[in-house]
């Protein structure tokens, strides 16, 4: 079924936009549990989405079968629906193409694509070889791979095809009494090297053998790169139209200072190795490296073609069909140390943070948040890592946490270390993000 | 439904394994936003799909598919290489034949509910306190046929009614956010357009009043508060996340330890968690709340558990799976969000029991502290021991009585230290809606939390 047939029917209905996905992916999850292969659940889809617009009036379909029946039904449908729904007023139609889109090889692994569910065990494998040999007690973990197929097509002259791959392993080792998680992901099998991201996790774990508590108060924190992209990927969805019009933090800030003048933030779908890279948007329009924050200030918002029109400028490629949306976080500042070691040395009271999860904004419109580190936690003074911050009584939780505000944060951003990589975390599924290990200033501490 | 597909996947799957199950779902929805007073469209969604699980020499494996094709679905099957290395058992149940469905008193496919939103929406704008309203709201029916290599035919219809509303007050360039959800499993008469338009333009003139009249509490006034009334709202998310996650038995024991964590009962089974005053309850098979069902997704009659029986751990949250490891029976606790997913260990409506006391008796008996009604920013550690709960409308409690609103009042205890603070609960009874999440992919599973207000002292 090519998406194009799907356009041209919904077109000879009587819509006035069409845009179709037609999308076909086998999925392998594997959970490690106990030092174990705990479970494969392998997931086939054959779909088509059909987004339609009728006199401003839009709306989202699925065609259940690919098959020339179910789209005839699924179009009858729609039209039917379609005149229920109040037009959007303040919308501006889909891009025009064609588009001539940019030479970025993303990487495909054919390979991995024959093979997806194989592709995870042997990853598994490895991992808790690899973990166990390195002295870990237990071993949690996932491995995710998928091969996956997209034509879309758009009544505005848009005909694409994109195939992808991407593999991810999330490893939670056990010392004793300390945990460490850390994720790798990237589109080719190669890119994921389970022995290596065993040995980081065992030498994070293993780097402090000294247990201690904190008092309350402020800390410099040295976040490693997936709580820094966790944290920081709101500042993306902040700076969507959409949010821009409901309560964001960036509302009346362009063209002002936001961050530290050595920071910069991208928004990226033409990494080479982005899981979530694509050089097109969900209406076809080609895609970019967007600089958000460029030397602290504020260059732009999110947009895709309809509100790029609202508000006269140039969609960013960030299609979202209704509402923009953030593809991936790229994260650079000027003041980049070689690595950790460099950026503990420059702390003098602070606090290394290796995972966070449950961040909550107590108020989006201010971006005021707290969020709870989880697994290792280390003291840091005079420059020197003092000892691991220990569970409070009872129980396995270091019992810290963090209370921060986003625009507080992007100016109290000092210093990096090491490349962004690509990172993700499991209270982010399907966000990823290029982030290094990042300093940030004055961070509040509350402490069981 | 196509079920002679699932029976011909259950006969294939049965001939290659020691125990097979199949689960072919159903489902339909519609649903539509309004921001700002743009209508940002709808949509309509309808789906089918088939879930198999095959247990042979105790592996486990899952395979889903929205193909329902016999020759794709037998290749499929004839494919499955039995890899896992854990040793998995299922515990021996009852074979049911049960066929359930949720009445609509007004049917959720007549429903104008994006009508009813412009309606609300038109409401909210009428506020001047509020600033920015997002309007979400969905509609869904799910029919489910579930089968298993021991005989077991359950067929189920139900339909769910949900919606989400975010609104900000402002006022003198502060502002706060609330959201509420409101629905629940049924018809369209859940979804009462007057009952939601009282509460929340209620909600958003009082949140108003803490933005302009509301004091924040010093350092030393915060440590001179001893006893903190909650509202079903504030009890509802501390029972669900405090005891309903660390009661899931798949978190006890590791399964969950690089996603959603572990759990302190992990060496703490039977623990004192704590006053008599606290009893807690999760409970299927409330008729209309969000998280029902009578039978869950392996199989098995749901019943109520409870979780906590005068301040002390009991049952655990049990699938067929940490049943067999137990060596006892499954409580009816594996749902799945999708065909597509896994059936987990999940809450359905979790809650504080009730006790005997008025709201004005709480009051009367903190005599000082701080009421708080309902909570902004929460977050929890991953074993469950940490909990923040930051009220957004809160007031002081002086002689009894309700007065001065309070801004950011901060609930923040370990959960022993939360629950052996209660004192006296309350008779009053509310269930609150949630989408819980869980696993990997993450399921999001509908459920409910609440039960009453009580009284917290703390030492």
């Amino acid at each position: 079924m090519e998406a194009k047939y799907i356009v041209e029917k919904a077109m000879s209905a009587g819509f006035d936009e069409a845009v179709a996905s037609v999308f076909s992916s086998h999925r392998s999850y594997l959970k490690i549990a106990n030092s174990r292969i705990d479970s494969i659940v392998e997931k086939r889809v054959e779909s088509a989405q059909l987004y339609l617009a009728s006199k401003k009036r839009l709306l989202f379909t699925n065609i259940e079968k690919l098959d020339e029946e179910s789209v005839q039904k699924s179009i009858e449908n729609a039209k039917r629906l379609v005149s229920k729904i109040k037009p959007k007023e303040d919308y501006f139609g889909i891009a025009e193409g064609p588009f001539k889109y940019k030479r970025v090889k993303l990487a495909y692994d054919a390979e991995l694509a024959e093979d997806v569910s194989g592709a995870v065990s042997g990853i598994a494998q490895q991992s808790i070889s690899s973990e166990l040999e390195l002295g870990a007690s237990s071993l949690a973990g996932t491995v995710v791979a998928s091969a996956s197929e997209e034509q879309l097509a758009t009544s505005r002259n848009v005909s694409v095809e994109s195939k992808d791959t991407m593999v991810r392993l999330s490893l939670r080792p056990f010392f004793g009494s300390v945990s460490v998680q850390d994720v790798v992901a990237s589109r080719r099998l190669s890119g994921i090297n389970p022995e290596k991201l065993a040995e980081r996790t065992a030498d994070t774990a293993l780097s402090v053998r000294k247990f201690g508590r904190i008092e309350p108060g402020a800390y410099d924190v040295i976040y490693a790169p997936s709580p820094a992209g966790l944290i920081l990927s709101n500042v993306s969805a902040m700076a969507c139209m959409g949010s821009i019009e409901t309560g964001s933090p960036f509302i009346g800030k362009l063209g002002k200072q936001v961050a530290s003048n050595e920071l910069s933030v991208f928004d990226s779908a033409v990494e080479p190795d982005g899981v979530n890279s694509s050089v097109y948007d969900s209406e076809g329009y080609p895609t970019q490296r967007t600089a958000l924050i460029e030397n602290g200030i504020l260059k732009t918002y999110l947009h895709n073609h309809s509100t790029a029109e609202k508000y006269h400028t140039k969609s960013t490629g960030n299609a979202g069909l209704v509402e923009p949306v953030p593809n991936t976080l790229v994260l650079v500042h000027k003041n980049r140390k070689k690595d950790l070691n460099y950026l503990i040395g420059e702390v003098d009271k602070g606090v290394l943070v290796t995972n966070t999860w449950y961040l909550r904004f107590s108020n989006d419109v201010t971006g005021a948040f707290s969020t709870v580190p989880r697994d290792l936690a280390v003291y840091i003074e005079h420059g020197e890592p003092k000892f691991a911050i220990k569970p409070i009584a009872g129980t396995e939780a270091t019992g810290i946490r963090i209370s921060d505000n986003i625009p507080r944060m992007l100016k109290s951003i000092e210093a990096t270390a090491g490349n962004p990589v690509q990172s993700t975390s499991w209270d982010s599924e399907g966000t990823y993000y290029f982030t290094p290990y990042v300093l940030v200033k004055g961070v509040k501490f509350t402490v069981a | 439904m196509q079920e002679s597909i699932a029976d011909f996947a259950l006969k294939l799957a049965e001939e290659k394994s020691d125990y097979a199950e199949v689960y072919l779902e159903e489902s339909t929805g519609r649903s539509f936003a309004v921001e700002q007073g743009y209508v940002n469209g709808g949509s309509y969604s309808k789906s089918t799909g088939l879930r198999v699980r095959l247990l042979k020499n105790s592996k486990l494996y899952t395979f889903s598919t929205n193909v329902l094709d016999k020759q794709k679905i037998a290749s499929a099957i004839s494919r499955i290489r039995f890899s896992a290395t854990f040793d998995y058992g299922l515990s021996e149940e009852r074979a049911w034949k049960a066929d359930y469905a949720v009445k609509e008193a007004k049917k959720i496919e007549d429903a104008d509910m994006l009508g009813d939103l412009i309606y609300l929406d038109g409401l909210l704008a009428k506020e001047k306190e509020i600033k920015y309203r997002s309007l979400y709201g969905v509609l869904s029916s799910m029919r489910s046929y579930y089968a298993n290599s021991q005989g077991s035919e359950i067929r189920a219809r139900i339909p769910y009614v949900n919606s989400f509303f975010r609104i900000v007050v402002g006022s003198g360039g502060e502002t706060r956010a609330r959201y509420r959800q409101f629905g629940g499993v049924g018809g369209y008469e859940l979804f009462n357009t007057e009952k939601i338009s009282d509460e929340l333009v209620e909600e958003a003139r009082s949140l108003s009043k803490v933005t302009q009249q509301g004091v924040s509490l010093s350092k030393s006034d915060l440590k001179k508060i001893k006893n903190v009334v909650i509202s079903s709202e504030i009890s509802g998310i501390a029972v669900h996340e405090s005891v309903g996650h660390p009661s899931e038995a798949d978190r006890v024991f590791g399964r969950e330890a690089a996603q959603a964590g572990t759990s302190y009962l992990a060496h703490n089974l039977g623990m004192r968690i704590g006053s008599e005053q606290v009893n807690i309850v999760d409970d299927p098979t409330i008729a209309h709340a969000f998280g029902f069902y009578l039978y869950d997704d392996e199989g098995v009659k749901a019943r109520p558990k409870k979780l906590v029986e005068k301040g002390v751990q009991k049952e655990l949250l049990l699938n067929r799976e940490y049943a067999y490891m137990l060596n006892a029976k499954s409580n009816g606790s594996a749902r799945s969000d999708s065909y597509s997913n896994e059936p987990i260990i999940r809450m359905s409506n979790t809650y504080l029991e009730k006790g005997d006391a008025s709201f004005e008796e709480l009051l009367a008996e903190a005599e000082t502290g701080i009421y708080v009604k309902s909570f902004t920013e929460w977050n929890i550690d991953d074993t469950r021991s940490f909990a923040r709960y930051q009220g957004n409308e809160a007031y002081l409690i002086k002689k009894g009585e309700l007065s001065t609103p309070i801004k950011n009042f901060v609930i923040e205890k370990t959960t022993s230290e939360f629950w052996s603070a209660v004192r006296l609960v309350g008779k009053d009874f509310k269930l609150w809606l949630g989408i819980c999440g869980k696993g990997e992919p993450e399921q999001g599973v509908p459920v409910t939390m609440g039960g009453s207000s009580a009284l917290l002292s703390f030492g």
